[in-house]
């Protein structure tokens, strides 16, 4: 009996091909004919060359979108590659109750954006939490506005991001320390080094892919960013409408009965375009490792 | 070799019908030929349909919703009609589904602006061309709100409508010296009254409590949309006024805070918790109130509609893609006609019949004294001069840059003109696309 005929491989990927090419190339590929369209959710439509591109250029909430998404990738890149590593390094020492701190520390990971957001919204309300205690201690007369102020609102949510982000990568840093070598941080130790030293000399390096990966997966998601500013600004984008990023645009356009999904589809090229930056610095950043 | 290169070419061949199978495709809509679907008169009543309401299966409407369908099959033997419900969130993304997978139920409860683009598609029977007595049955308002400009044709029978009315919070009224006897029946009233309850109670207690929307405009006398409804011209110097009263009266304190935000609760729970001492709601206000807060229902005082009130309508509409037109046709017409309707408000009340039979009815103008029957009373009353203020051409797009507009506009941070500059321009560039 023989199984090595040419067409094996075939037919054994060909479950997650047609997958594949269903549920991921195909709509990508639709994606990009219908951003040349003006089809709506329920008629049809008909080729409108580069009117949604246009369109996109002269339309500010899109270069709104794209400052802060800017503005999120450049503040969550850096805090959420170094920070998760610090808390990484505090809590891969076996002393008592790490146990408890790491889960402390993972714990909004688990939790649903939308929770996490809902009570943030409750912390940072004109009436809420934080303001109550601001005031009451006089620091404040009047509500700081963090939910309807153009930058405070941004930065809110920038920070519930970072906050819920910390565990995540921090199990991703823990994982990539256990290959450090333990002998050089000794050799190190014993040649004097200091431990900012033995980090910079030591750890950077022995976990610099994973530092790497870390800032793409997070200037790619912050690109993507969603749920934070949408929870917490509500879908107009914070008063003003300024307060919103490209999936909320996307969403917007998108949605109702008479949905603009030609627009809807010309502003998801536009994300892919812009999120596969990210990527390809990383590949590059690789080949550069590598070498 | 030979047989390699066929089994290559099928399995290209079947990834790419594959593809086109699940490619959504640029195309199809309008109206056209099954929108205008002639229904024989004496077309056999049978077979299976599907019946859908929104948001109707609970103890107060299933047993009338099983009664009417057990009725209809007993006086049309060989037909069974199956009644689903969809849940009240998410209607119109439900019913954007059923039109593109095919699945719209033969006969479905639309609001005028779903129906509307559920018509758009070629997804509604022309009911103006299949019920000769349309005109003569069905209300006029109603009837208004199911045909669409530059559209041939009616899309619904209207089923139930309502109207908005007034209702004050006597004891915060009496508490900051105001007379619940004189509520305020204008915007400036309404300002006015306003600042003294501001004023007052020291800040705590708010008359005023909703963002301006729409209906606000149209209140200015201000059309919406030019006369063939092409375009949007509401950016007046009317509106800008009405405008810049609710920035000053925003400024002035006497609106909460966070009116403006994602996180307001809202202008009826604000009421319900006594913070806010002005709501609007149905004629059946007081009583649903009374549900849940009978000591605030006690306090309740209705009064009609500052300006022209807004008409809530539902109808029922037929599939024009039903595969049992005459069945479809005839259940929709069974379920809106006037011993139906008038059997169908008494459980929802507050509302009224879309029939003219019903609308002439006396019983519907006279109240029993109380506050609860002077309510069903002002909004049987409302309800005749009640408008849909809402363009079908309006969008949830426009929406969205309306609330972003009018959010600058009244926290100061944008004049009131230009808001309404950039609203107007906007929407104008949506319509067009």
């Amino acid at each position: 009996m023989r199984f090595h005929r040419w067409y094996t491989p075939w037919l054994l990927v060909a479950p997650a091909l047609a997958w594949l090419l269903t549920f991921s190339v195909w709509p990508a590929v639709n994606t990009g004919i219908l951003s040349f369209t003006n089809v709506r959710t329920l008629t049809g439509g008909r080729f409108v060359g580069l009117a949604n591109y246009r369109n996109i250029v002269d339309d500010p909430q899109v270069r709104d979108a794209l400052l802060n998404s800017v503005l999120y990738m450049a503040v969550c890149v850096p805090l959420l590659t170094l920070l998760p590593l610090l808390l990484a390094l505090l809590v891969e020492r076996n002393l008592p109750f790490m146990g408890f701190f790491r889960t402390v520390l993972y714990f909004p990971v688990v939790a649903s954006a939308v929770v996490v957001a809902v009570i943030w919204q409750w912390l940072l309300d004109q009436r809420g939490l934080v303001n109550g205690l601001a005031q009451q201690l006089h620091l404040t007369h009047e509500a700081i506005p963090f939910l309807t102020g153009r930058w405070l609102l941004l930065f809110s949510s920038i920070s519930l991001t970072v906050w819920k982000g910390l565990g995540y990568y921090m199990i991703i840093y823990l994982s990539a320390l256990g290959n450090v070598n333990r002998e050089l941080h000794e050799a190190a130790a014993v040649d004097g080094a200091g431990i900012v030293r033995r980090f910079l000399s030591v750890t950077v390096p022995g976990v610099r892919r994973t530092m790497i990966l870390v800032a793409v997966l997070v200037a790619v998601s912050s690109l993507r960013i969603f749920t934070e500013l949408y929870i917490l600004g509500g879908s107009a984008g914070g008063v003003g409408g300024q307060d919103v990023s490209l999936v909320m645009l996307i969403q917007n356009a998108a949605g109702g009965t008479s949905g603009r999904l030609g627009y809807a589809s010309s502003l998801s090229v536009l994300l892919f375009l812009v999120t596969i930056v990210p990527m390809l610095l990383l590949a590059r950043l690789n080949r550069k490792a590598e070498q | 070799m030979h047989s390699r290169r066929l089994l290559t070419t099928a399995l290209i061949g079947a990834a790419a019908l594959a593809l086109t199978a699940t490619g959504c495709g640029v195309g199809g809509g309008g109206g056209g030929a099954t929108a205008s679907k002639t229904v024989a008169s004496d077309a056999p009543i049978t077979g299976t349909i599907t019946f859908q309401t929104w948001s109707l299966k609970n103890d107060t409407f299933t047993p009338y919703f099983t009664a009417l369908i057990k009725s209809f099959e007993a006086a049309h033997p060989g037909t069974t009609v199956n009644w689903i419900d969809q849940p009240g969130d998410g209607y119109a993304a439900k019913v954007v589904s059923q039109v593109t997978g095919g699945s719209l139920p033969d006969v479905v409860n639309l609001p005028p602006d779903i129906a509307y683009s559920v018509e758009q598609a070629g997804g509604l029977l022309d009911l103006a061309k299949n019920v000769p007595t349309l005109t003569a049955d069905y209300v006029a308002s109603g009837r208004k709100a199911y045909t669409y400009t530059g559209v041939e044709g009616t899309y619904a029978f209207p089923w139930y409508l309502g109207a908005d009315m007034n209702y004050w919070n006597k004891a915060m009224f009496t508490r900051d010296g105001l007379d619940p006897a004189k509520p305020p029946t204008t915007l400036d009233e309404l300002i006015a009254q306003a600042k003294v309850m501001h004023d007052n109670s020291g800040g705590k207690d708010y008359l005023m409590s909703r963002e301006p929307d729409l209906g606000d405009i149209v209140q200015t006398g201000t059309d919406l949309m030019n006369a063939d409804g092409t375009k949007f011209v509401f950016n007046t110097s009317a509106a800008a006024a009405m405008l810049d009263k609710y920035r000053t009266a925003y400024a002035a304190g006497y609106l909460p805070a966070d009116v403006l935000t994602n996180t307001y609760q809202g202008n009826n729970a604000a009421f319900l918790k006594q913070e806010v001492a002005w709501t609007t709601g149905q004629g059946n206000g007081i009583q649903t109130v009374g549900e849940t807060n009978p000591s605030l229902a006690k306090e309740m005082v209705p009064s009609p509609s500052i300006g022209t009130p807004n008409l809530n309508v539902q109808g029922i509409s037929v599939s024009s893609k039903s595969k049992h037109l005459a069945l479809a046709l005839a259940f929709a017409q069974f379920a809106t006609d006037n011993q139906n309707q008038v059997d169908f408000v008494k459980i929802a009340a507050g509302f009224m019949p879309g029939t003219t039979a019903a609308a002439d009815d006396p019983a519907y103008s006279k109240s029993d004294g109380t506050p609860a029957g002077d309510a069903s009373v002002i909004g049987y009353e409302d309800l005749q001069k009640a408008v849909n203020f809402q363009p079908l051409q309006w969008t949830q797009d426009m929406t969205t840059v309306l609330k972003q507009q009018f959010a600058l506009a009244i926290s100061g941070k944008e004049s009131s003109q230009q808001a309404l500059d950039n609203i107007v321009s906007k929407a104008n560039q949506l319509l067009s696309d």
